[in-house]
């Protein structure tokens, strides 16, 4: 609970710098970049605090990976 | 047009080669020397060396269109749809390495120097420090690698001369042990992580002052970027000896704590720590500021800087993701990663030449 607190609280702290300068000036494409993206953080951070399994991106590198490095570990054995 | 500073070449000179020692002091001797052992010291040259040539290709394809950033020739070179789609994909590349250096950072302090401190804090400090750099602009931070720069000379030099008391030459007998296969084994993560990531600094090449000094301005600081690299690995083969240095995960820490001189010179670790601190500080806000510039660029926004909060917030978020502990971590460093940077950041230059090339022979043969 006091996780998901603080991912508000710092949410609301980001907003509150720098969502007015943009809305004075009518800047909307701006607006909406700045939104998706910290929705995006967002939401892996709530989905982190309530401990839901979120994939790791590097484990698909790693698959991705894989074979070349285990043909380059026998080959440079 | 998202950035209006200028650099000047020397400024350009000094943010290279602090990029390029970035967070490799602390990791690389070990990922190499757990490959190539005693004779780590050849996998660097031969690191420098493929990496010059690599730091070649890049300045190769920057100066085809010095008014453009690397995100802006893409769309150039590709056309505007697939150019915007593979733009917006390389942007991952440094996101999901800024990502790692967070990481670093606050595994490192946390495993050598706050063993208490949750890394997540660390992080987030660090990362605080990064967004207000990057928010105060190229210009801003580029003067503060001139100011680090003597700092960062002085400090090296300080744990170079007080070990050369310990340093024992045998060590690095017998050289080529097991043949030159595990040499070449551990060059690559010697190429990759100090040379390769160095691609993307084709972002920051239209805003240096002197067009015509880039290449060799890049060449200079990789190559003294390279040789600090390479007197790191030799110093810590010669002083901790080549097992130690594979087995323990920071080096280059081990050795500054080996640092004692008449027994009154001691412990002063944490003050060479302040070394990669700044060099892993560098290379972070220079990783960050490209992604914000990259993304505001992709976008067509008015400027980066409201990007900054979000994605500083969405790097921290990431950073326990992308790798679940530090064996984990470490591993990936070692086995996986290299291949990876080869892919994003060597293939994918040459791949955007060769298209230029193909695109120019076509557009050109009607006219002969």
């Amino acid at each position: 609970m006091l996780s998901i607190m603080g991912i508000l609280v710092i949410v609301t702290v980001i907003i509150a710098i720098d969502v007015p300068p943009l809305w004075r000036k009518k800047l909307k494409k701006e607006l909406w970049a700045f939104s998706i993206l910290l929705l995006f953080g967002t939401v892996l951070g709530l989905a982190q605090a309530l401990k839901l399994k979120i994939p790791n991106p590097l484990d698909w590198v790693i698959a991705v990976y894989k074979p070349l490095s285990d043909m380059v570990d026998i080959w440079l054995k | 047009m998202p950035e209006n500073g200028k650099i000047s070449i020397r400024q350009f000179t000094i943010l290279v080669m602090l990029v390029t020692i970035g967070d490799s002091i602390l990791i690389l001797p070990s990922i190499s020397s757990s490959f190539a052992k005693q004779d780590t010291w050849i996998s660097g040259i031969i690191g420098l060396l493929v990496g010059l040539i690599a730091v070649y290709i890049f300045s190769a394809l920057g100066n085809l269109y010095p008014k453009l950033t690397l995100i802006q020739a893409i769309q150039k070179i590709l056309g505007k749809w697939f150019g915007t789609l593979v733009a917006a994909l390389f942007l991952l590349f440094p996101l999901i390495t800024i990502v790692t250096f967070t990481r670093e950072m606050g595994d490192f302090i946390t495993t050598e120097m706050m063993a208490e401190t949750p890394t997540l804090a660390i992080q987030i400090l660090f990362t605080c420090i990064v967004i207000f750099a990057v928010r105060l602009g190229l210009e801003v931070f580029a003067r503060t690698g001139e100011i680090f720069l003597p700092c960062i000379i002085l400090l090296f030099l300080l744990l170079v001369i007080f070990l050369i008391p310990q340093a024992e030459f045998e060590k690095l007998l017998p050289i080529l042990e097991n043949g030159i296969k595990p040499v070449i084994h551990g060059s690559f993560s010697f190429i990759a992580y100090p040379f390769l990531e160095l691609v993307v600094f084709l972002m920051i090449f239209p805003y240096i002052n002197q067009v015509r000094l880039i290449r060799k301005g890049f060449l200079q600081g990789a190559l003294l970027g390279g040789l600090v690299l390479i007197i790191l690995v030799v110093i810590s083969i010669l002083v901790l000896g080549a097992d130690e240095t594979a087995r323990t995960i920071y080096p280059s820490y081990s050795l500054a704590r080996r640092i004692s001189i008449g027994l009154f010179f001691e412990r002063v670790e944490a003050m060479v720590a302040l070394l990669w601190m700044l060099t892993i500080f560098m290379k972070s806000t220079f990783y960050f500021y490209v992604f914000n510039l990259g993304l505001a660029q992709l976008l067509k926004l008015k400027g980066y800087r409201m990007l900054t909060l979000p994605t500083g917030f969405l790097i921290i978020v990431l950073s326990p993701i992308i790798s679940p502990n530090i064996t984990y971590y470490n591993n990936l460093l070692a086995e996986y990663l290299p291949y990876y940077d080869v892919t994003c950041y060597l293939l994918f230059p040459v791949f955007l030449l060769v298209i230029h090339f193909i695109k120019n022979r076509f557009k050109s043969s009607p006219d002969t």
